[in-house]
């Protein structure tokens, strides 16, 4: 029954765009990126292996960063100048992941991959949770890499309404960080940009605008890098790439419309304890591949996914509420 | 009127390269179930996502020059890899423009800097990706 096959790919085939969707709102309303999400709901959820869950979250990385670093580059936010310059370690960086990530592929290690990555993706929690206040970073001065490098520019601030003039330091610092960051989105098909975030933002010293929106711009540079090894080692497939690619773009483009309208800040612990259960599920499924834990099925491991992120999460709502009222702030 | 500067030029050209990836992109995936199939494999095996690795249409078989003769063939995979490489060539145009403006304003360290980059990512296309094979 031909029909019967052809409906079935095609249900097939929006199931994947709506994952994608997801994954491209979640990813731009947290700022952790599409294929952070991307990764976790196509292998735990929809069965996928994860080199083919990582090949198309690399590609939907591209396609994103592109989009959105087109109006970014164009306003003249993102600093490109600086953002070249460091995708020297970045690219680097992105060779060696993806070169460990097709000799663990080839050695049968995949398991310790989910681990890594449920990791990664609970320590990029971090920085989402103590978000900085400020929009402009503490005045410091140059050092000798601020010459040498020629670390300085100018962007137009919608906000503040004015232009806001900005120098960068310790650009070795960001460097290092930067390797690691392509090393990251290298190994795991994601755009790590929560790491270039670091590098940026707390190695240089640069604005926060400049930082996202730099970091945004040279996803795409280091995910292009990691593309063309996965490419020739098969972590492509053209069906599942091009459905997420699609579907990532059109949840990118509603988040980011979505994002200026959220004023409720309580949103933020819903999208929070999602991530949480992702990366928990995660370091679970990946132990039990490897034969480490397998008292618990897959099945089960699911919903100790969900008791340990809620648990969690009511745990850091209550420390950060008692803290900011120690601190005698007023609650936005 | 566009005014023809580095950074217009540079979002242009994400902006174009996106657009194409996507066109191609759709225009590939209806020819896979058009075709009820691609590349030699047929759909029901295609959309069967969650088995096998290695005996799963992947990119491994799906070499860029064949691209030319996929798409004469009206091979829906060979328009995705078509929009695909155009979309791995998307970031890279932008390094390349980005040397040539550091060359244009004589900017000697950065010229280095993006010819490391560019080297990157030419040396893990042509190089790197043959020899792990």
């Amino acid at each position: 029954m031909p029909l019967l096959i052809l409906l079935t790919a095609l249900l097939k085939f929006i199931s994947i765009i709506v994952a994608g969707i997801f994954a491209g709102l979640l990813g731009s309303l947290t700022g952790l990126g599409g294929g952070t999400v991307l990764v976790p709901v196509l292998t735990l959820f929809y069965g996928i292996p994860f080199i083919f869950a990582a090949g198309a979250s690399l590609i939907s990385t591209i396609a994103t960063s592109a989009g959105s670093a087109s109006a970014y580059v164009k306003e003249k936010i993102a600093n490109i100048k600086i953002g070249v310059g460091l995708e020297v370690a970045t690219t680097t960086g992105a060779i060696v992941g993806s070169i460990t990530l097709a000799y663990i592929n080839h050695v049968g290690l995949i398991w310790t991959v989910y681990v890594i990555f449920g990791a990664v993706l609970l320590g990029s929690l971090v920085p989402t949770i103590q978000r900085t206040a400020y929009e402009v970073p503490p005045l410091k001065k140059p050092d000798w890499t601020t010459r040498i490098f020629q670390l300085k520019g100018t962007y137009h601030d919608q906000r503040l309404k004015k232009d806001v003039d900005y120098i960068g330091i310790r650009w070795w610092l960001g460097e290092i960080i930067m390797f690691f960051a392509g090393f990251v989105s290298g190994l795991l098909g994601i755009g790590s940009g929560a790491l270039k975030v670091v590098g940026m933002d707390w190695a240089m010293n640069l604005p926060l605008k400049v930082t996202t929106t730099t970091s945004n711009f040279m996803i795409g540079i280091t995910a292009a890098t990691s593309s063309s090894i996965y490419w020739f080692e098969g972590f492509i497939q053209p069906f599942i790439a091009a459905a997420t690619a699609v579907g990532v773009i059109i949840g990118a483009y509603f988040g980011a419309k979505i994002l200026v309208k959220i004023t409720n800040r309580n949103i933020r612990w819903i999208f929070f304890w999602i991530l949480l259960f992702l990366g928990i599920d995660m370091v679970l499924k990946g132990l039990y591949i490897g034969d480490i834990f397998t008292i618990i099925s897959l099945f089960y491991q699911f919903f100790i996914a969900v008791g340990i992120a809620t648990f969690a999460l009511f745990g850091l709502i209550h420390y950060f509420s008692s803290k900011s009222k120690k601190r005698g702030e007023t609650k936005t | 009127m566009t005014q023809w500067t580095f950074e217009n030029v540079v979002s242009r050209i994400l902006k174009v390269g996106v657009i194409l990836t996507i066109s191609l992109i759709l225009i590939g995936s209806a020819f896979i179930f058009i075709h009820d199939g691609a590349n030699g494999y047929p759909l029901s095996k295609i959309c069967d996502i969650s088995g096998n690795t290695s005996d799963q249409l992947n990119s491994s078989s799906l070499a860029p020059s064949n691209i030319i003769s996929g798409i004469a063939h009206l091979d829906g995979a060979y328009f995705i890899t078509l929009g695909l490489w155009i979309l791995v060539f998307t970031p890279i145009s932008v390094v390349a423009v980005s040397l040539a403006e550091f060359i244009r304003k004589r900017n000697g360290r950065y010229i280095i800097m993006s010819s490391i980059v560019l080297f990157n990512l030419f040396f893990a296309m042509l190089v790197i990706a043959k020899y792990i094979k």
